[in-house]
């Protein structure tokens, strides 16, 4: 592979995964929230959560656009603290988030409510505070749905192309594997389209088969 | 964990390089369809006069929708002229630098195999071609064009009922390699990117419609004057030659 393909593979799985690290902690929030949580509005929030899910990825990306770029409700206030999302390797992150996070979400919120929740209230009348609960008893239980979620977020964020080429652009500094694979393809460069697509196949082969395999085996 | 926080820390770095100061980058927005030429040019650029050019591509809808967005871009090169006033229209560019810069060839291509030999384009309107691919006739520029065309010589009616419409160009030519459609209509400048491909029918440039790659400064441009330095040099005769062997047409000239 040459240097210029190999710098796409691993761009891409980095960003990959910084922003499944990114993911982590408002996904878990959410899926506990979901999970545990009767509140007004709750399937108000799920489904917003859903919605990149269901939405084509272009029309994510137009929003992401929409807010973010330099006229947008948030890009504009961005702009005053000199910070320009637009174009750069943190679009890559933030479409890679909001693509993932619902799949992280899904997974994460079955392992808790797989959890016990008589175990959550006998650790607090031992008198564990809402915390302790939390980090002792309810993440270590639902670990596995969790984890199974951040493989499923990060091969998401991985494959993610359509909000990904509307915010972040195809730049030297943020053409991914799926944004690298489409240009190659429409510039007639098949063969190195065809390494990427070789490149992209195997990592997701690798993280959905560990997901399968922490999701299907028993503990 | 530890080894995943050391390659972001890493990434991180990697990424901030783009942070050019804008006085030295020029970022231009390209059609994908001339990105490889282009981005010949803008290293001739680059040696040239020190600058940097940094070239995002992509569907000149796309493009324009993320200047409208408000993207920091220097030079926008589009592939037709209606997405060039979408952004004008918006505010978005500099309209005294706006200049045509290139055109293309319409041609109806089949596939290498196929014996047919193709007396004119009437020859569409025959039974034995059953299926024609062309980019959607409603929305990509080819296959806009191809429509006007096919109407202005009086066989819209008699082809639009074998009319496959595809996404972009890129899927003409592989309908048409897959044997999946008779013939396919491309830009000249395609047809060299898959092999086996050979032109049945060019459609003369001066009855074709009128085919222009437009460019045009952003009235934001962080580097206004890379932006115009950059777009002097693209109508230079040593840019010209380039686009030239790529296939396209130089016009050089100013919108009317």
């Amino acid at each position: 592979m040459n240097p210029e393909l190999l710098s796409v593979v691993v761009f891409s799985i980095g960003m990959a995964t910084i922003s499944t690290i990114l993911m982590l902690p408002p996904g878990i929030a959410l899926a506990w929230l979901l999970a545990r949580g009767s509140f007004p509005g709750r399937t108000v929030v799920e489904t917003l959560v859903s919605l990149p899910l269901v939405l084509p990825p272009v029309a994510t990306g137009l929003i992401l656009l929409r807010l973010f770029g330099r006229r947008g409700f948030i890009g504009e206030w961005l702009d005053r603290f000199g910070i320009d999302l637009v174009f750069t390797w943190k679009a890559v992150i933030l479409a890679m988030v909001v693509m993932g996070l619902p799949l992280l979400v899904r997974a994460a919120r079955n392992g808790f409510e797989q959890v016990d929740s008589r175990y959550e209230q006998i650790a607090a009348t031992l008198g564990a505070s809402p915390m302790r609960v939390f980090f002792t008893i309810s993440l270590p239980l639902a670990g596995r749905g969790v984890v199974a979620g951040s493989v499923l977020g990060f091969s998401r964020a991985l494959g993610e192309f359509g909000a990904t080429v509307m915010i972040a652009g195809m730049l030297p500094g943020t053409r991914t594997l799926s944004t690298s694979i489409y240009a190659y393809t429409q510039t007639g460069q098949d063969s190195q389209a065809t390494v990427l697509l070789v490149a992209a196949a195997t990592v997701a082969f690798a993280a959905v088969y560990i997901s399968n395999r922490l999701s299907t085996t028993s503990v | 964990m530890y080894r995943s926080f050391i390659l972001a820390a890493l990434l991180l770095l990697v990424g901030c390089g783009r942070a050019q100061s804008p006085t030295t980058e020029v970022v231009v927005s390209a059609a994908i369809s001339i990105s490889e030429a282009m981005q010949q040019v803008a290293f001739d650029f680059e040696e040239a006069t020190g600058l940097r050019v940094a070239l995002n591509i992509g569907g000149s809808d796309t493009l324009a929708t993320q200047l409208i967005a408000g993207a920091s871009v220097d030079l926008f090169v589009s592939a037709d002229l209606q997405q060039m006033t979408r952004v004008e229209v918006d505010g978005g560019i500099l309209t005294a630098s706006k200049v045509n810069l290139l055109s293309n060839q319409l041609v109806l291509v089949t596939h290498g195999d196929n014996p047919r030999e193709f007396s004119g384009i009437g020859d569409l309107a025959e039974s034995n071609i059953r299926l024609v691919a062309m980019g959607d006739p409603d929305a990509v520029p080819a296959g806009v064009y191809a429509r006007q065309f096919l109407q202005v010589s009086g066989l819209w009616n008699a082809v639009r009922d074998k009319v496959v419409p595809t996404r972009n160009v890129r899927a003409v030519l592989a309908a048409v390699e897959a044997g999946n459609v008779d013939a396919g209509f491309v830009y000249r400048t395609d047809v060299s990117l898959v092999e086996n491909m050979k032109i049945a029918v060019a459609i003369p440039v001066g009855k074709g419609p009128e085919i222009r790659y437009v460019a045009a400064a952003m009235a934001n441009a962080p580097n206004e004057s890379g932006a115009r330095q950059l777009l002097d040099f693209l109508r230079s005769e040593g840019a010209m030659h380039i686009f030239e062997d790529y296939g396209f047409i130089a016009l050089n000239g100013e919108v009317r």
